[in-house]
């Protein structure tokens, strides 16, 4: 049966309507209450959670996942990540897409892509305005980094254009033509409101048009009637910024959600006795969370000391502790799916009492040492905090933990905001990256000292690898440099790899969703059962 | 009493202007840079010098203040950096919300409180008043956190009698209400308890006064003498209470917004301090501020009405 609207249940209070909808509400029960998206007003509507909510809707200024979720169901781009387990791409507005030489791109479009509210067909000249507007120095674009070595798009017909960049960028594939800056914008559309677009969007190509943004409560997305692709699924899309996850989770066992993250700590009472008509998915996901180690520091300087803390940490019990076994220790920085994952770290992951001793003597610290872990103040972190705390304390490391919230935990390596980074001496950190390993070891490179390099690590070699592993086409090659910086990386002793978490779904059986292979969702591809 | 008045006014002017002073320089002693937080992790230096630049961060503390109090005399909240829309329109986008829950738990709160305190005041050492006492306790001391949490599980998840998350429908009066419910009960729980505790100390000590023996021995009904003569003065302290209360419950909305996911100046403060989106913060602050001196200001001129000695005694 149709699931009716949560609030035609809830809003009278006569004691018929009260009787009517228990009755309903008994019925819906019995037959599986969250069978099928809802249906409101006669619309069919997809109602998801999203974490945050929407910043932007100009490409240029999205800031991050959030913001891409909207825009990637409003915009086209010429491909599109492929849903599935396995990261690829698929065709979006282009006909036919092609690396011609290792610093070209040639595209082109399929014909007849409209853009909303009268601006026209898509032209290769509205890529270029919408690629090249991101590098343009007088955009100030944050996204600017994601387009590389990009020097210019040609226009070499109504259709058809050539993507040119000043070295070979192979990420281009995976971290910028199918993700934020590879959205395609009108540029009459953008011309005429200035260059530049906030919360609301003069005009559209994609599935879904932007109706309505509700500050705090909610997105809404209507079906574009022009779309290129056909009809969209739903009428609309509702997405709900919901930051905590057990709200999400209970939001979603209300059936005010058809699709929510949950916390990993749901995911065995999940499987256990899943809500009716609900179906649990387990991704990974691309996070990398590591204990870092401020090498400059005067005790860390030591790198016995160092080893030594690497081999007191056991991730395993950190598994089970703050990720409930729903996640798995980490080899490296790198998530498992990309190129340069490596399938075993130099350290194996359980902590192991006799070499961390054997380091700690080295270190000439045989009596004890004490040092301190900031950590960013998030139930999971601070439980690994204690556990790194007790298995440390095992081989005589007192470790002093130091809760930060969000703000200041995320300048204390800042080096331009006074001696905190000086101080530094552990940190448990976790950073967030698109699928291409360059984005993941771009922030260990010298260059990045005290600005995102906490451990102010420093290899000639490992930048050296990491600015030609960016420009090398070759897979093969590709993965033997990235899985040799994580080498380096490891043997300097100032990281500890923990885990990439993971990421678990719930949805209603209604839908069938879309997800990339690290379980973000693709809304654009979202269907009904 | 229009003396009263302008004193009282003005004194809520001076708290206002003293407390977001306060407020701005707290905000500004904890660490963490606005403008890289705001831009993200890929952010130029250049980007985030021209950002700080934009919030006036390049500038001394107290010209920013000043330059803040300056703007607003001449109505201007700023921008917020984020989305580029004014301040003004966010926080008062976000103050509806927050409004209809407070008054809603306040309200709900007094309207179950009072006759409840009245009723054991009355029915003192019965059964019905030792029940009630061990109720209040029980309420005054379950944090708001809790309680939204176990009525969401049980009145959105297993009963599905209200929505879980969210404000309801803009337009629809009847899905904010149903949207309301839960919110406001689990804020406005607590206050049931206090009231009714403090209704009844009150109304216990008022029914022992001279003038209450004087109307009993006149022969005034009981009902009459209750409601009439010692309700209204025991009810004093509690309007006084709910003034300050209101305070209180803005801080209780913000962990309430956040387990309900619904919009409102407590989750907007929380979220502008962690992004250190410092025109918001000041913003959404200095409206905060302002409700809680005109709420206690209120309560102060309630009591002057109610209260004749109060009156008389200005």
């Amino acid at each position: 049966m149709k699931k009716t609207d949560q609030k035609n249940a809830t809003l009278e209070l006569s004691r018929r309507r009260f009787i009517q909808a228990s009755g309903a509400l008994g019925v819906a029960a019995a037959t599986g209450g969250m069978s099928q998206v809802v249906f409101a007003d006669g619309k069919k509507i997809l109602k998801v959670r999203a974490y945050g909510d929407l910043r932007s809707l100009d490409p240029a200024f999205s800031q991050g996942v959030i913001d891409e979720e909207i825009q990637s169901s409003i915009y086209s781009k010429l491909i599109q990540y492929k849903p599935g387990r396995e990261w690829g791409y698929q065709l979006d507005a282009a006909e036919s897409i092609e690396q011609a030489t290792p610093t070209t791109i040639k595209f082109k479009l399929k014909e007849g892509i409209m853009f909303t509210g009268g601006h026209g067909e898509m032209t290769a000249e509205d890529v270029k305005y919408s690629f090249e507007r991101i590098i343009a120095e007088a955009t100030e674009s944050t996204n600017k980094p994601d387009w590389g070595t990009l020097k210019e798009v040609t226009v070499d017909s109504k259709y058809e254009g050539t993507i040119v960049f000043d070295e070979a960028y192979p990420p281009a594939w995976n971290i910028a033509l199918p993700y934020i800056v590879g959205n395609i914008v009108s540029k009459s559309a953008w011309e005429k409101a200035g260059g530049k677009v906030d919360t609301t969007t003069p005009s559209v190509s994609g599935p879904y048009m932007h109706k309505a943004w509700e500050p705090k409560q909610r997105t809404v997305l209507a079906r574009n009637p022009d779309w290129h692709g056909g009809s969209a699924e739903f009428d609309e899309i509702h997405i709900l910024p919901i930051d905590d996850e057990s709200t999400a989770q209970i939001a979603f066992e209300a059936g005010d959600l058809d699709y929510t993250r949950v916390p990993l700590g749901s995911v065995s009472n999940l499987k256990a006795s899943p809500p009716e008509n609900s179906t649990l998915e387990e991704y990974p996901s691309l996070f990398y969370v590591w204990v870092g180690m401020n090498v400059e520091n005067e005790q860390l300087s030591n790198e016995n000391l160092r080893k030594a803390i690497q081999h007191a940490i056991d991730v395993p019990s950190i598994m089970q502790a703050s990720y409930f076994g729903a996640a798995q220790p980490s080899t490296g920085i790198i998530a498992p799916g990309l190129v340069g994952h490596r399938e075993k770290s130099l350290v194996a992951p359980e902590m192991n009492i006799a070499k961390a001793k054997e380091y700690l003597a080295a270190a000439g610290m045989e009596g004890g040492v004490t040092v301190t872990l900031d950590v960013l103040n998030k139930a999971a972190n601070v439980t690994t905090a204690q556990v790194i705390q007790a298995t440390c304390a095992q081989v005589g490391i007192n470790v002093e933990v130091n809760l930060h919230e969000s703000g200041a935990f995320w300048s204390l390596g800042d080096s331009s905001a006074g001696e905190r980074y000086k101080d530094i001496q552990l940190i448990l950190n976790r950073f967030s990256m698109a699928p291409d390993p360059s984005y993941a070891t771009a922030w260990f490179v010298t260059e990045q000292k005290g600005i995102w390099n906490w451990e102010r690590y420093s290899d000639a070699e490992f930048d050296k690898l990491e600015a030609a592993a960016k420009a090398e086409s070759d897979n093969t090659k590709r993965a033997a440099m990235y899985e040799k910086m994580q080498d380096l990386m490891e043997e300097s002793g100032a990281y500890r790899f923990i885990t990439h978490e993971a990421t678990p779904v719930i949805y209603n059986n209604g839908v069938k969703p879309a997800f990339r292979p690290d379980g973000l969702p693709l809304f654009r591809y979202f269907a009904s059962a | 009493m229009l003396i009263y008045c302008i004193k009282r006014i003005g004194l809520g002017i001076l708290i206002v202007m003293l407390a977001v002073t306060l407020l701005f320089f707290m905000i500004h002693l904890v660490p963490g840079d606005p403008a890289r937080i705001l831009l993200g992790p890929r952010a130029t230096p250049e980007l985030i010098a021209s950002m700080s630049q934009q919030l006036g961060l390049d500038k001394p503390l107290p010209i920013q203040i000043l330059m803040f109090f300056a703007n607003l005399f001449r109505g201007d909240m700023g921008m917020d950096v984020i989305t580029n829309r004014p301040v003004a329109d966010i926080v008062f986008g976000q103050l509806p919300y927050t409004l209809s829950l407070i008054l809603t738990a306040i309200i709900g709160a007094a309207l179950i409180g009072i006759p409840l305190g009245c009723y054991s005041a009355i029915n003192r050492n019965s059964l019905a008043d030792r029940v009630t006492g061990i109720l209040s306790v029980a309420c005054i001391t379950a944090p708001a956190f809790v309680v939204a949490l176990y009525s969401l599980l049980i009145f959105a998840v297993y009963l599905k009698w209200f929505p879980a998350v969210g404000a309801g429908e803009k337009g629809d009066f009847g899905d904010q209400v149903a949207h309301l419910v839960l919110p406001a009960f689990a804020i406005g729980l607590s206050w049931v308890g206090y009231l009714s505790r403090l209704v009844r100390a009150s109304m216990l000590e008022v029914m022992g006064e001279n003038h209450i023996r004087t109307a009993r021995a006149y022969g005034l009904p009981e009902r009459l003498v209750v409601f009439r003569y010692a309700l209204k003065l025991a009810v004093l302290p509690t309007v006084t209470v709910i003034g300050v209360g209101m305070g209180f419950l803005l801080s209780a909305a913000v962990f309430t917004e956040i387990v309900f996911a619904r919009p409102g100046l407590g989750k907007l403060i929380f979220d502008s301090i962690s992004t250190r989106n410092y025109p918001v913060v000041m913003g959404s602050v200095l409206v905060s501020t302002i409700l809680f001196v005109i709420s206690t200001t209120i309560s102060d001129l309630i009591n002057a009405w109610l209260d004749p000695r109060i009156r008389a005694s200005l």
